[in-house]
C-alpha cells in the first residue's frame, strides 16, 4: 500500500509536503485573527522614531538585547510589566530577540533619560565600568535615515492602516513638509534633553544624528 | 466566525490531523517488516545502490521509461 | 545506449562547490572566533570601525556559515552523489548540467552581495532571514534552479528507485521552499513611497508576535531543514561508501525519515515558550521535542550501529572518526535540545549563552565534520588524486574535538550560571544580582569559548591546507577507489 513512496518522486514529494506543511497551516493561522490587535491607547511610531528603529536595526541591537519580558517575578522586578501581544502591533518585523548578553530593553524608555543614552552610546565604560558592549559613536556623525523611515511610514500607512495622520503621504513634497513641520522639531526636543551641544548644533542644522532618531525610539519603549 | 470557534476549530483540527498521521506513520511501519516477511519486498537491498554506484553497476531496478527514451 | 562502460560521471558542479565551502567555511568561522572574542575582550571590537563591532558582524557569521559554507557543502554533496545512486551522470545531459552551473553562478552572486549588504547594515532583522528583498528574490531563483536540477537529475536516472540520500535531499528543498517564501513576504516601500527613501528597503508583512511565530516557524526549521535533514542525506551516502558496509537497517531509515518529517514542524513554538503566544502552542512545542528524540536518535543509532564489526576502521580511517563522532554529536545535540525545551528548564535557559552552546555542538560537532568528511571522500575522486595528508586530517580531527568540548561545556556553565543569577532573590524577595554582575561573571568562560573557537578554526586551516594540496599536489591515481579513500 504504500510501494510508491520509494519509486514515483512526485507522490513522494507530495506526501512530504502534505505532512510539513499541516503543522504550519494548523499552528499559525488561527492566530492571526487575533494576535494584530494593538493594546488599548497604543500610537504608531513617528517617523523620527521609526528612523530610530532603523538604527537599532542597522546595528543589530537584538543580537545582545532582548524587548520581551517573561511573565516571572524575577523578571517583572527587574524590567518592568510583562510584554502583553498587543504592544507589537506596529513592530515590523518583531524585534524580541533571542539572547540577552545584555538586559532587555521593552521598558528602558521607563527608567533611562536621554542624556544617559548618549552618553552609554558614546562610551558604555563611563557608565558601566564593567559593561562588555561596544561604543557606537559612528551614531552621533552619520545622519539617520529619515526618508527611508518616512516611506515606512507611507507604506504600512498605506498597505495595513497604521492610523498614522494625513500628513504621511507619498511624494517628496510631503516629506520635505512633514521634516519641517514635525521631525527635525521633534529631533530638537530629544537633542536638547541629551545636553550634547554636538548633536543640537547638528538637529539645528538639519541633519539628524542617527543616535538622536535612536534615542527617540528607545525613550518610545515603555 | 469568532475567535473562540475558530479556535475550538484549531484544536480539533489539531487534534484530527495528527490522529490521522500517527496511523498513517504506524502502519507504514508495519508496513515496511510486514512486506519483507511476506517476501514481497527486500528494503535490504537498497542499500546496495551506495555500494554499487558505479555508470556501469547492475540496476536493481531498471527504470524503463529512461531507457525508452534513450532507444527512440 | 546500454553499455556505460565509457561513461564518466562529470563533478564539475560538485568540485566548484566544494571550494565556496572551503572559503566560505574559512571566512564565516574566522568572523566567528572574532566576535567570540570580543565578548571576553571587549577592545576587539574597534578593528574596523562601525563595521566591526559585535552586533554588525554576528548575523555576517550565522549568515556566511549557514548559506556559505553548509549550502555548499550541501550542494557539492548533492551534485556529487544524487548522480551516483540515480545512475546517470550530469554530463549526460547539456540542460541539467548547465542548469547546476547556472545555480552555482547565481549563488556567487547572491552570497557575495549577502556580505556585502550585512556588513553595511543593509538587513531585514530577521535571525537568519536578513537579507533584503531583492536578495530574497535571487535566492528563489537558485533555489528553484536546485529544484530544476535534481528533479531533471530524478526524470534521467537509470535507477527507479530513489535512495535515502535523495529523500532528504527532497525534503530539504520543499521545506526551505516553503518556510523560506513565507518567512520573507515584505512589502517593498518603494512601491508606495512615491519616490522617497532607500529603494532596497522592505516591511514585515506580518506584525509583532505573528511576526515571532511565522520566523519562528522558519527558525527552528531552517535548523531542520538546513542542518539536520541535508546532513542526514550527506550522512546516508557517505558513511557506507566510505566504510563499505550496508546500512545497518534501511526500513529504519525509512521510518525515521517520516517520524522526523512528522513530528519536527511541530516543535518549533519551543523558542516561544513563556512569550505571548498561545499556551497550548507552547505546551505542543515542548511535547513534540520530547517526542523528535526518537526519529532523531533513529538515524543516528542506525548509522553507528552500520559500522558493526567494523570498527577497527574507525582507528585506521580518520574519515571515519569525523563521521562517526558526528552522528555521536547529532545525538547529544538532539537530545540537549529536547531538555531545553522543557518548560521549566527554559525558563532558566532562553536568553542564555546555553542556547548558543546547544546550537554549537550541533553545527561543529554534527554539520561541520560530516561537511568535512564529505568533502575530503569527494576530493580523491573530483581531483583523481590522493589525499594529500592522513596525519594532517588525524591532528585536525583530535584539535576540533577539543575545541568543540572546550566550547560547549564553557557556554553550558556560563547560561546555567547566567540564568540562576538573574533569578536569584535574597531572603525578603528581592533581586540579589543586577545585570552588571551578571555579565562580568561570565568573562572566563567567554575566554574559553574563544579558545575553543579558535581551535577549531585552526583545524578548519589544516582542512583547507589538505584540501588544496590533494587537488594540486596529491599523488595522482589510475582508477576511481570505490570505497575507502585512499590517503597518504
Amino acid at each position: 500500500m504504500f510501494h510508491w513512496l520509494e519509486k514515483n518522486p512526485f507522490f513522494f514529494a507530495v506526501g512530504v509536503f502534505v505532512v510539513i506543511a499541516y503543522a504550519g497551516l494548523i499552528e499559525i493561522l488561527p492566530n492571526f485573527v487575533d494576535k494584530a490587535r494593538p493594546v488599548k491607547g497604543l500610537k504608531p511610531y513617528t517617523v523620527l522614531e521609526l528612523a530610530g528603529k532603523e538604527v537599532y536595526k542597522k546595528d543589530n541591537c537584538i543580537a545582545c538585547h532582548s524587548q520581551l519580558i517573561r511573565p516571572f517575578k524575577s523578571e517583572t522586578d527587574r524590567y518592568g510589566q510583562y510584554s502583553l501581544s498587543g504592544e507589537y502591533a506596529y513592530d515590523r518585523p518583531f524585534l524580541w530577540g533571542s539572547k540577552r548578553t545584555g538586559p532587555d530593553l521593552h521598558r528602558i524608555g521607563n527608567y533611562r533619560t536621554s542624556d544617559w543614552h548618549a552618553n552609554h552610546m558614546w562610551n558604555p565604560k563611563d557608565l558601566v565600568p564593567d559593561s562588555i558592549m561596544p561604543a557606537y559613536k559612528h551614531q552621533f556623525t552619520n545622519a539617520a535615515d529619515l526618508e527611508t523611515a518616512y516611506a515606512e511610514a507611507v507604506t504600512v500607512k498605506t498597505v495595513f492602516n497604521t492610523p498614522y495622520d494625513d500628513g504621511i503621504k507619498p511624494g517628496k513634497e510631503a516629506y520635505e513638509a512633514r521634516l519641517k513641520s514635525k521631525i527635525i522639531p521633534e529631533a530638537l526636543k530629544v537633542a536638547k534633553a541629551t545636553k550634547r551641544e554636538d548633536l543640537i548644533k547638528a538637529v539645528k542644522s538639519g541633519k539628524v544624528p542617527e543616535v538622536v532618531a535612536l534615542i527617540a525610539y528607545l525613550n518610545k519603549l515603555k | 466566525m469568532s475567535l473562540e470557534e475558530l479556535q475550538q476549530l484549531q484544536v480539533i483540527m489539531y487534534t484530527v490531523m495528527a490522529g490521522i498521521l500517527v496511523v498513517l506513520l504506524y502502519s507504514y511501519i508495519i508496513y515496511l517488516y510486514r512486506s519483507e516477511k511476506k517476501g514481497e519486498k527486500d528494503f535490504e537491498k537498497y542499500s546496495s545502490l551506495v555500494l554499487d554506484d558505479e555508470l556501469d553497476s547492475k540496476l536493481l531496478d531498471e527504470n524503463l521509461k529512461a531507457s525508452n527514451d534513450k532507444k527512440e | 545506449m546500454q553499455s556505460n562502460a565509457s561513461l564518466e560521471y562529470d563533478y564539475t558542479v560538485a568540485k566548484w562547490f566544494t571550494w565556496t565551502a572551503v572559503i566560505f567555511g574559512i571566512v564565516g568561522m574566522t568572523i566567528g572566533v572574532l566576535i567570540a572574542s570580543q565578548l571576553a575582550f571587549p577592545d576587539l571590537n574597534y578593528l574596523l570601525g562601525e563595521y566591526g563591532t559585535f552586533s554588525r558582524l554576528r548575523p555576517l557569521h550565522t549568515n556566511v556559515v549557514i548559506y556559505g559554507f553548509t549550502l555548499s557543502g550541501v550542494w557539492a554533496s548533492f551534485y556529487y552523489s544524487a548522480p551516483r545512486v540515480l545512475k546517470v551522470s550530469m554530463g549526460e545531459s547539456k540542460v541539467v548540467n548547465g542548469i547546476g552551473k547556472l545555480h552555482f553562478f547565481l549563488y556567487l552572486i547572491a552570497a557575495a552581495s549577502m556580505v556585502l549588504s550585512l556588513g553595511m547594515g543593509i538587513t531585514a532583522n530577521k535571525e537568519y532571514a536578513q537579507m533584503e528583498w531583492p536578495l530574497d528574490i535571487l535566492i528563489v531563483v537558485i533555489w528553484v534552479l536546485w529544484g530544476v536540477a535534481m528533479f531533471g537529475l530524478i526524470g534521467l536516472r537509470r535507477e527507479k528507485t530513489l535512495y535515502i540520500s535523495l529523500w532528504y535531499y527532497i525534503a530539504c528543498f520543499l521545506g526551505v521552499a516553503m518556510l523560506y517564501l513565507f518567512n520573507n513576504m515584505e512589502v517593498p516601500t518603494m512601491l508606495f513611497s512615491g519616490g522617497v527613501g532607500a529603494w532596497y528597503h522592505s516591511v514585515s508583512m506580518y506584525a509583532g508576535t505573528n511576526d515571532a511565530l511565522i520566523q519562528w516557524w522558519w527558525g527552528h526549521n531552517a535548523v531542520a531543514f538546513v542542518f539536520t535533514v541535508p546532513i542526514i542525506a550527506i550522512i546516508y551516502y557517505f558513511l557506507p561508501k566510505e566504510s563499505g558496509q550496508a546500512i545497518y537497517s534501511y526500513k529504519l531509515s525509512l521510518a525515521a525519515f517520516w517520524g522526523l518529517m512528522f513530528v519536527y514542524l511541530w516543535a518549533g513554538a519551543h523558542h516561544l515558550i513563556w512569550s505571548t503566544v498561545p499556551d497550548w502552542m507552547q505546551t505542543m512545542g515542548s511535547v513534540f521535542s520530547v517526542v523528535l528524540i526518537l526519529p532523531s536518535w533513529g538515524s543516528a543509532i542506525n548509522m553507528l550501529l552500520t559500522m558493526k564489526g567494523e570498527w577497527n576502521q574507525l582507528t585506521e580511517n580518520p574519515l571515519i572518526k569525523f563521521m562517526v563522532l558526528a552522528s555521536t554529536f547529532y545525538m547529544l545535540s538532539t537530545l540537549e535540545g529536547p531538555i531545553q525545551a522543557v518548560k521549566s528548564v527554559n525558563a532558566i535557559a532562553h536568553f542564555t549563552d546555553w542556547i548558543p552552546g546547544h546550537v554549537h555542538d550541533g553545527v561543529l560537532g554534527w554539520v561541520a565534520f560530516m561537511i568535512f568528511a564529505a568533502l575530503m571522500h569527494m576530493a580523491p575522486r573530483v581531483f583523481k588524486r590522493e589525499i594529500y595528508s592522513k596525519s594532517l586530517l588525524e591532528s585536525q580531527f583530535w584539535i576540533q574535538t577539543i575545541g568543540v568540548v572546550l566550547y560547549f561545556t564553557s557556554m553550558w556553565i556560563a547560561g546555567i550560571t547566567q540564568g540562576m543569577m538573574w533569578r536569584a532573590v535574597d531572603e525578603y524577595g528581592n533581586l540579589v544580582y543586577s545585570f552588571i554582575d551578571t555579565v562580568s561573571v561570565l568573562h572566563p568562560y567567554y575566554a574559553i569559548r574563544a579558545l575553543g573557537g579558535l581551535l577549531y578554526l585552526i583545524g578548519v586551516f589544516m582542512f583547507a591546507w589538505n584540501f588544496f594540496k590533494t587537488a594540486t599536489a596529491g599523488r595522482r591515481l589510475e582508477q576511481e577507489p570505490r570505497y575507502r579513500s585512499p590517503m597518504a
